[in-house]
């Protein structure tokens, strides 16, 4: 009796397991589908819903015509911000859906694990929203594409900006995780070659809640502006102590990345910072005025920098699919690498050596206009992609 | 001069905020002997309702009377529905339970206000700074060392001095007796557990114009409540008040001079006190 | 053969069939559900078998995460070198942790562990040089079963070698549980006080499991390293730890193989429900204050109840 019990255990454990198996799918045709493992909860959700909505409003405009005549699927989850559910989620994405693109991913520590692993894969990786230098420095690789303006050429754009202007002692404070250092170093590398001062530095904890500290060291500093790179929240925080200290009248806030989630958090307080942007939406072309329009219909807001940047790279990765007559993913990169494209902030190149989209770069100040209900980014200037891109596999620019 | 005047009220008005927030985590385990991972999360529930009552009334000081109440019942609501059944099993279950209230309140707040962060203005008497000789210092800090202070006298005389509070120590010692004696029990923890979340909320409220009302701050402010009510003692009021004192000094110095090392230094602090008084400044013994 | 024999077999043999019988990336989750099957599986010896709460278990998945990756990434060590060197690791810090936080008991214990695995935190997070900061470690690769051996980069040969860790810790945790030494820590649990006045001191039981649980908490994340290719600072956090009593108590305190059903339960809530709505941590906590309250002995602790096992 007893040996008959194990049988059927046994038996029915093998019945049940089988019915798990689910046979993978082999489909020559059917829909192009992309994997979008970004974060939708947790801290860091503001990131990847900006994704998010941008492959929404992709969806709408090619509904109907689709890419190469197959529909396009977007399949999302959510890696609350976490590398390890970030690559589970990739490797679901891939191995359950089939996904040969994977895109949306918000955070650089994310980027750099899922990256990783997309060789064996043999998925594309494509970076809308990562800034890290080494995704195409140290970290490169073949699968790997960066349409998005990088941390450093952010930081160019800013640089580039401050040597014309009249300010000559500044201020560094970053965040103290791997984008925050790595900024400040090449801010600080860039401005003292152009003969300028940076006299002091200091990095917090991400998620500091009081500023109190900082803000009496940069007062003490008597510094002229002060170069913030700091996460999120935390620039949010900072933003709003700074302006009740009275800081931002006498120490202007310059930000490496001037984001529409700060503005609407902060509001009039950040009128008058100054930084670079990797899309600003006020930036008045054809194209992006129309585009604004569509997502404001959609979503009822004006799109933030990655939406921009998702949806350009999206549009990007559709042309570059329709003009190879194929989503093989070899055949897609061969004919990415040096191609171009029109997008919404201008020109951009995908170089061959690193697979960074060489793009325009933005100084930008936060302002106050009635037409919009929050402060929005005004263009300063504008500099062309090959002054605010790295040489190749380094952090120097020319 | 100027320079020790300021961090010495940063450091207080950091202080203040954390035993706004830790006290309640305090009495709640020197009460019921829960530790109460929700804690943070009824801070962060308070700054938001915040937001919202200065957005419907376009005042801040209603704010600041009617959200505590309001945490307060939540909390309450959540410990007669939960907690109240399962205060006999090993601590570790409560411990648990609490963790999970907090996934859920804090991705319901998620769900009602969405990822931004939302702004608070403080009111327009305490906007801007005073001149403290030559020291320019923001008014919403001043106010809320204030603020934290009359908390503290508040709630130290009422447990200290009145009957009801005289009730609630009376549970905290010995809760089969008290019983006996004719006290309610389970009603002195349902409200005990309403009024710390109610501080938590105040805290919530308070903190609400100096660092907005966002999704992180549960998470961020829960591990820094422990170490305050650990280093002062679970249960005490007076160790909360040491605990925040300490705690806010050692952040406000440490990220003077020390800033990537703030956190650690205040983990330092903790551990150096536990290896000479393993039950906190002010705490009993076990 | 016993009833508790009949499980054993058959769970065996269901371990060594499965990877035919599943697709690729319901591998790929078993193999992860395992993992975190036997970090749960070690924090259950101190919290199950000892009583003791640890708020800080997390920190040793991280230092055997961080271990293995180095040693693969940079030395190229077949997989098994790099799970010994995470173990011990784990293993080696948790002495004087466990030293020191052992001198406290129930919270105040907790939250040493806490501080201390903050610490680690901290550490991993700012020495860039050595552990890539805030970034990890990325790009470890699966190599070689031993030295001029099969490679294990195969997701089959990868799985056997996870389940086999699996089992033979879950063995070994049996056999420290059922000798003297784990009677000692039972009696530990029960009342503390009894055991030091009977005359034996309880701290050198306490600290020898709590550095037993992190060397199995160490093999753990030695396991996830090559697995996921990448070691980062958040396999450190609390949260994680955090996640870890969750497993503990949805699968049974204190049954060893209860936590390991419990944090596959766990893992696989949050991958069904996160596919659906972007809000499965209400469903999560839901589900979880409902286990707390109405089924306190987890999957297997309600199942003895019940009648269905022994």
């Amino acid at each position: 009796m007893k040996r008959r019990e194990f049988l059927k255990l046994s038996a029915t454990g093998a019945v049940g397991a089988s019915m798990l198996t689910i046979p993978p799918r082999s489909w020559a045709q059917g829909p192009i589908k992309i994997g979008m493992p970004a974060a939708l909860s947790g801290s860091n959700a503001q990131y990847g819903i900006q994704a998010k909505r941008a492959a929404e409003l992709f969806a709408k405009d090619v509904k109907g015509k689709g890419i190469l005549g197959r529909p396009v699927e977007f399949v999302f989850e959510d890696t609350g911000g976490d590398p390890a559910t970030a690559v589970r989620k990739a490797q679901k994405l891939v191995e359950k859906d089939g996904v040969k693109f994977l895109t949306g991913v918000a955070l650089s520590s994310e980027a750099l694990a899922v990256s990783a692993k997309c060789p064996e894969w043999k998925v594309i990786f494509m970076s809308t929203i990562n800034g890290a230098g080494s995704l195409t420095t140290k970290s490169f690789h073949r699968y790997f594409f960066r349409v998005n303006t990088s941390g450093p050429m952010g930081a160019r754009a800013v640089s580039l900006y401050l040597a014309e202007a009249p300010m000559k002692r500044f201020f560094a404070l970053g965040s103290d995780y791997a984008w925050g250092r790595d900024s400040v170093a090449s801010f600080t590398s860039q401005i003292t070659a152009v003969k300028k001062e940076v006299v002091g530095t200091d990095f917090s904890p991400v998620g500091t809640k009081d500023f109190a500290s900082y803000i009496a060291k940069i007062r003490q500093s008597k510094a002229e502006g002060v170069y913030l790179v700091l996460a999120g929240q935390d620039a949010t925080i900072y933003l709003r102590q700074a302006h009740q200290f009275g800081l931002n009248r006498e120490v202007k806030p310059i930000m490496e990345i001037l984001e529409l989630e700060n503005m609407k958090a902060v509001g009039d307080p950040m009128v008058g910072a100054i930084g670079s942007s990797r899309y600003p939406f006020t930036l008045d072309t054809p194209k992006n005025r129309e585009f604004v329009k569509r997502f404001h219909e959609l979503h009822g807001m004006y799109p933030d920098m990655f939406d921009g940047e998702t949806y350009e790279g999206l549009e990007w990765l559709a042309q570059v699919i329709t003009k190879v007559g194929t989503d093989d993913v070899e055949k897609v990169i061969d004919a990415w690498e040096e191609s171009t494209y029109e997008g919404l902030e201008g020109q951009f190149l995908m170089r061959k050596c690193d697979h960074q989209a060489v793009q325009p770069g933005f100084a930008v100040e936060c302002v106050k206009d009635p037409k919009y209900p929050h402060p929005v980014p005004k263009i300063l200037a504008t500099y062309p992609g090959d002054k605010v891109t790295p040489k190749c596999r380094t952090e120097e620019f020319s | 001069m100027a320079n020790v005047l300021e961090q010495l009220l940063n450091a207080l008005a950091l202080a203040g905020l954390l035993f706004l927030v830790s006290a309640g985590l305090s009495l709640v385990f020197g009460i019921l002997r829960v530790v109460n991972f929700a804690h943070g999360v009824f801070y962060m529930l308070g700054a938001y309702l915040g937001f919202t009552a200065v957005a419907l009334s376009g005042w801040f000081w209603p704010a600041l009377i009617v959200v505590p109440p309001v945490v307060g019942t939540v909390g309450a609501l959540l410990e007669s529905s939960t907690l109240r059944f399962i205060y006999r099993r090993p601590p570790i279950y409560q411990l648990l339970l609490t963790f999970g209230l907090a996934l859920i309140l804090e991705e319901s707040i998620r769900v009602l206000y969405g990822p931004t962060a939302k702004g608070v203005d403080p009111p327009a008497l305490l906007q801007g700074a005073v001149n403290l000789g030559g020291l320019l210092y923001p008014r919403y800090r001043l106010f809320l060392v204030v603020l934290s202070c009359t908390v503290a006298i508040a709630v130290w005389l009422f447990l200290s001095r009145t009957r009801a509070g005289l009730v609630i120590r009376a549970v905290a010692q010995n809760s089969e007796m008290a019983d006996c004696l004719g006290a309610d029990v389970a009603r002195v923890r349902t409200l005990v557990f309403g009024a710390a979340c109610a501080l938590a909320g105040l805290g919530g409220v308070a903190a609400a114009p100096m660092t907005t009302a966002y999704l992180g701050m549960g998470i961020s402010v829960i591990v820094e409540a422990f170490v305050v009510v650990v280093i002062g003692g679970l249960g005490s009021i007076v160790g909360s008040m040491a605990g925040s004192l300490i705690v806010g000094a050692a952040q406000t110095w440490g990220a003077f001079y020390l800033p990537e090392t703030a956190m650690v230094i205040v983990y330092a602090v903790m551990g150096a006190v536990l290896v000479f008084r393993p039950w906190g400044l002010f705490g009993e013994e076990e | 053969m016993s009833a508790s024999r009949v499980w054993a077999a058959a769970a065996l043999v269901a371990l060594a069939v499965v990877p035919w019988l599943l697709a690729r990336h319901q591998l790929s989750l078993l193999t992860d559900l395992l993992i975190a099957g036997l970090f749960a599986m070690s924090l259950d010896l101190i919290m199950g078998y000892t009583g003791m709460v640890s708020f800080g278990h997390a920190a040793y998945f991280g230092l055997g995460a961080y271990a293995s990756a180095l040693v693969l990434l940079h030395w190229a060590q077949p997989v098994p070198v790099a799970l010994l060197a995470g173990a011990l690791l784990a293993g080696v810090v948790a002495v004087p942790v466990g030293w020191f936080s052992t001198r406290a008991t129930g919270i105040y214990f907790a939250m040493l562990t806490l501080a201390f695995a903050q610490f680690l935190y901290t550490v991993a997070y700012k020495w860039r040089d050595l552990t890539g900061g805030s970034d990890g470690i990325a790009g470890v690769p699966k190599t070689l079963l031993f030295w001029g051996g099969p490679s294990v980069a195969a997701p089959r040969a990868f799985y056997f070698l996870v389940a086999a860790c699996v089992v033979l810790s879950f063995v070994l945790c049996r056999a420290v549980v059922g000798s003297p030494f784990g009677r000692a820590l039972q009696a530990i649990r029960e009342n503390e006080r009894r055991f030091t006045s009977l005359g034996r001191d309880p701290r050198p039981f306490k600290l020898g499991v709590f550095v037993i649980a992190a060397v199995f908490a160490g093999l753990a994340g030695a396991l996830f390293a090559p697995f996921r290719g990448f070691a980062s600072p958040e396999v450190m956090f609390w949260v994680f730890s955090g996640q870890g009593l969750m497993m503990v108590i949805m699968g049974g305190i204190g049954t060893l193989v209860g936590p390991i059903l419990g944090a596959m339960l766990f893992i696989l809530i949050q991958e069904i429900l996160s596919s659906y709505t972007e809000h499965w941590m209400i469903f999560t906590g839901v589900v979880f204050v409902l286990i707390v309250i109405f089924l306190p002995g987890g999957l297997v602790g309600t199942a003895r109840r019940f009648g269905v096992i022994r």
